[in-house]
């Protein structure tokens, strides 16, 4: 059984990887939190004087070890601040070379994908289109212009780890790149209405060749 | 000041000025909600577990109809018994006798207070009934969905037909709602800072009071914005104004920043009460004295400063700039430490305790740990920017922040009933069936809502009336997890009929209380009789000392109320 879908992007790792560092560090947490809330359940009866009961937890000396966990805390989320902002800006801030330049349009409900024609430039006359089918070549990078034609959507491509509202009026965009041939579903992550759930479509990654034989295949259409 | 009179149904119900009154009847409001909140919840987790099915009490569930049950679960939820509980119930019982006090020091508006509150549950319920049906955009109303009518584009006729519209309706209610409660706020405020008994300077409030107080300010603050954004939002629907439209010059992303710079603080609002009511819980039950209250205060005046700078990490994706996502991630992973320095001064405060295991008390230990455990520490995962790409809109956020509001808002509530209980019934509660509903309670919350984190990490969105279309979310072991938190969340609704049993039964037929006192608590609350007359004490009580004095050295007994010399 694994617990995330299998990863078919070149920084699904990366996102993979910082989940696994967080539950690490928070399964220690967890159990030192545990044994801090069970022990004092545990010796509950014990005879204890009043002066050792009245502590009140007033100036640095008390509060010491309070402080100390929280500077623990701290540089924990440091760590993970440190560790995960180098993917952000390489996922979203930044856009490598593009191999590859497709429009996905979100509308009540379908996802429309529009490609480059033959003069390889999209917004031009001989664009091609399909609709809830995108064809993705492996290994290279695809800039995604997102699109909404009405309310917002969002394209979720889990296994690209991959996720980006589509706003009315805004173009947005981001880039992926996939690693493994296949099928893959693409989903709306953001409520859109009645037909919400039923906005799917499917990722096709081919290999280059079989890619430009689709292509060629859409535009004969 | 004591007028101990007998009054009619119609006069404590309707036109009582007492604040325990009004406190009552904002409860049963409350209770009527939760109710409608609840079955809900329960209709569409019996649909998602098991889609073809009519749903026991309501039938066949369309996507229409699981679209309105999810939006009107959350708003029922968040805005009605989260914030009405633990603001206006809360404060309404607590705030005047805790600081000995005889009423609000308006109490004409805490009356108004309560009408509009009555007068927005109306409104609610009724935008169930509209000619369109149900609102179905999501609790979050996100426009432009919000303003037309959820998918089917029927143009509207006449200015009626937009009026008569759930839409409008669900915005009217909580405007009514937030007037109602702003007036509740300034109240408990002016009450706190100008009637406290002679002696109760302000660091001798119990937590309690300190908590609601904070949060009905941080309220205020926040509130302001949503506000103006609601309006510009009921103009877009009733006069066609595209304040929210991106053909017209409108930005769907302005709802989305002025609805979470209100929603975020609202989190800290709702969770800053049940903290409260832990500290004197826990303090009391512990017999020790609250370690480092004055500590506590500053970590909480931080974390609601902070509160308010964190609110686009529900926008990640959303279509802001990246760069600036990075500020709001680094502020969401900040605000995690004042918090870890309260829990662990509670914490501290139970450290080599003689510990009571009392009622409050199991809630109150109950609620600490899930809440640290679990909604705390997954709150990391979500502050870290670059997993939210993969786990916003999941269900790994539905169990996040079922973790983070279920201990506060519900434990905390639980803890506060019962513990308070007894003091404004002079009833106890029945022991053996609270233990029960402690047990089930705790169990099966975890039943439901642990299946949702493996579930959204599998890449289940939210919001979907219909699992079966996509492939990858069918394979096992996902439906049976699914049936796991269907199952569980159904025992979970029916346990709460043993409280609500227990709590009218108890209240009729109950036990009379032993003693004035029966938690051998220090706070003011505890030293006028049970129940507290109108006016609550027979004379303005003098306070000499804090509120957490347990097991004072000086002392033969082990606690120090706070008007004993």
């Amino acid at each position: 059984m694994r617990i995330f879908p299998e990863n078919a992007s070149s920084y699904g790792a990366n996102i993979d990887f910082i989940f696994w560092l967080i539950t690490g560090v928070i399964t220690v947490a967890s159990i030192i939190v545990i044994f801090l809330i069970l022990y004092p359940l545990l010796t509950k009866n014990k005879k204890r004087t009043k002066k050792e009961m009245y502590v009140k937890g007033i100036g640095f000396k008390d509060l010491k070890l309070i402080y100390l966990g929280i500077f623990i805390l701290a540089v924990a989320d440091f760590y993970f601040l440190y560790r995960e902002m180098p993917y952000w800006t390489k996922i979203e801030e930044s856009l490598p070379k593009k191999d590859l330049h497709v429009i996905i349009m979100g509308r009540q409900w379908l996802w429309e994908f529009t490609y480059p024609g033959p003069d390889g430039k999209l917004y031009t006359d001989d664009d091609v289109k399909s609709i809830n089918q995108l064809y993705l070549p492996v290994n290279k990078v695809v800039h995604m212009d997102i699109q909404s034609y009405d309310v917002i959507h969002a394209v979720f491509i889990p296994n690209a780890r991959f996720k980006q509202d589509a706003l009315p009026g805004r173009n947005i965009t981001r880039w992926v790149k996939m690693t493994k041939t296949g099928k893959f579903p693409l989903t709306c992550a953001e409520i859109c209405g009645i037909g919400h759930a039923n906005m799917k479509a499917t990722v096709t990654v081919l290999s280059e060749k079989d890619f430009e034989k689709q292509l060629a295949k859409l535009y004969k259409k | 000041m004591n007028t101990h009179k007998k009054h009619g149904f119609w006069h404590r119900f309707f036109f009582s000025l007492d604040h325990k009154d009004i406190g009552f009847q904002y409860m049963l409001t409350i209770f009527l909600m939760v109710s409608i909140g609840g079955f809900f919840a329960y209709v569409f987790r019996m649909h998602l577990a098991y889609p073809d099915m009519k749903v026991p009490l309501f039938g066949l569930v369309t996507n229409k109809d699981y679209n309105m049950l999810i939006t009107n679960h959350g708003l029922i939820m968040m805005m009605w018994l989260a914030l009405g509980m633990l603001l206006a119930v809360a404060g309404n019982f607590l705030i005047p006798i805790m600081i000995g006090t005889d009423d609000m020091a308006f109490p004409k508006l805490n009356k108004i207070s309560y009408w509009f509150f009555l007068i927005s549950v109306i409104l609610m319920i009724a935008s169930f009934f509209m000619k369109r049906g149900g609102f179905g955009g999501g609790w979050t109303m996100y426009p432009p969905l919000s303003v037309g009518d959820f998918g089917y584009n029927t143009p509207y006729k006449s200015f009626a037909d937009r009026f008569f519209t759930a839409n409008t309706f669900v915005l009217l209610a909580i405007t009514f709602e937030f007037i109602s409660l702003l007036m509740g706020g300034i109240n408990f405020f002016v009450t706190t800072l100008n009637k406290r008994a002679k002696g109760m300077t302000l660091t001798r409030m119990p937590m309690t009071v300190w908590m609601i107080n904070i949060a009905s300010v941080l309220f205020m603050f926040s509130v302001g914005p949503l506000i103006a954004g609601a309006f510009m939002l009921l103009l877009d629907i009733n006069v066609g104004t595209g304040f929210y439209d991106a053909y017209r010059g409108g930005d769907p992303l302005l709802w989305e920043h002025l609805f979470w710079f209100f929603g975020h603080p609202e989190v800290y609002v709702i969770l800053l009460p049940p903290l409260g009511f832990l500290a004197d819980i826990i303090s009391n039950n512990s017999r020790k004295p609250l370690y480092g209250y004055r500590f506590i205060l500053n970590l909480t005046l931080i974390a609601a400063i902070l509160s308010m700078m964190v609110w686009a990490h529900h926008q990640f994706v959303s279509g802001i700039d990246p760069r600036a996502a990075t500020i709001f991630s680094i502020f969401t992973i900040i605000i995690s430490l004042p918090f870890a320095g309260i829990i662990l001064a509670y914490i501290a405060t139970i450290w080599k305790g003689n510990l009571r295991l009392s009622l409050p008390m199991k809630w109150a230990l109950g609620s600490v740990t899930l809440f640290t455990l679990i909604g705390g520490f997954t709150g990391l995962y979500l502050g870290a920017a670059v997993f939210d790409i993969y786990a916003h809109n999941t269900s790994f956020v539905v169990a996040h922040f079922h973790y983070t509001l279920f201990p506060t808002v519900i434990f905390g509530s639980y803890a506060a009933f019962y513990y308070w209980f007894n003091k404004f019934t002079g009833k106890e509660l029945n022991k053996f069936w609270g233990n029960v509903h402690f047990w089930l309670t705790f169990i099966f919350f975890n039943g439901f809502a642990f299946p949702l984190f493996l579930l959204g990490l599998a890449g289940q969105q939210r919001r979907i009336a219909d699992y079966r279309q996509f492939e990858f979310l069918m394979q096992d072991p996902l439906p049976l997890y699914r049936k796991i938190a269907t199952i569980s969340a159904v025992i979970l609704i029916l346990s709460q009929f043993i409280f609500i049993i227990n709590f009218f039964w108890s209240m009729k037929k109950g036990k009379k209380v032993s003693s004035e006192n029966p938690w051998q608590s220090n706070t003011l609350e505890w030293q006028t009789s049970s129940p507290p007359p109108h006016g609550n004490f027979e004379t303005y009580p003098v306070v000499y000392h804090g509120p957490y004095e347990y097991n004072h050295p000086d002392r033969e007994k082990d606690f120090l109320p706070q008007n004993e010399k």
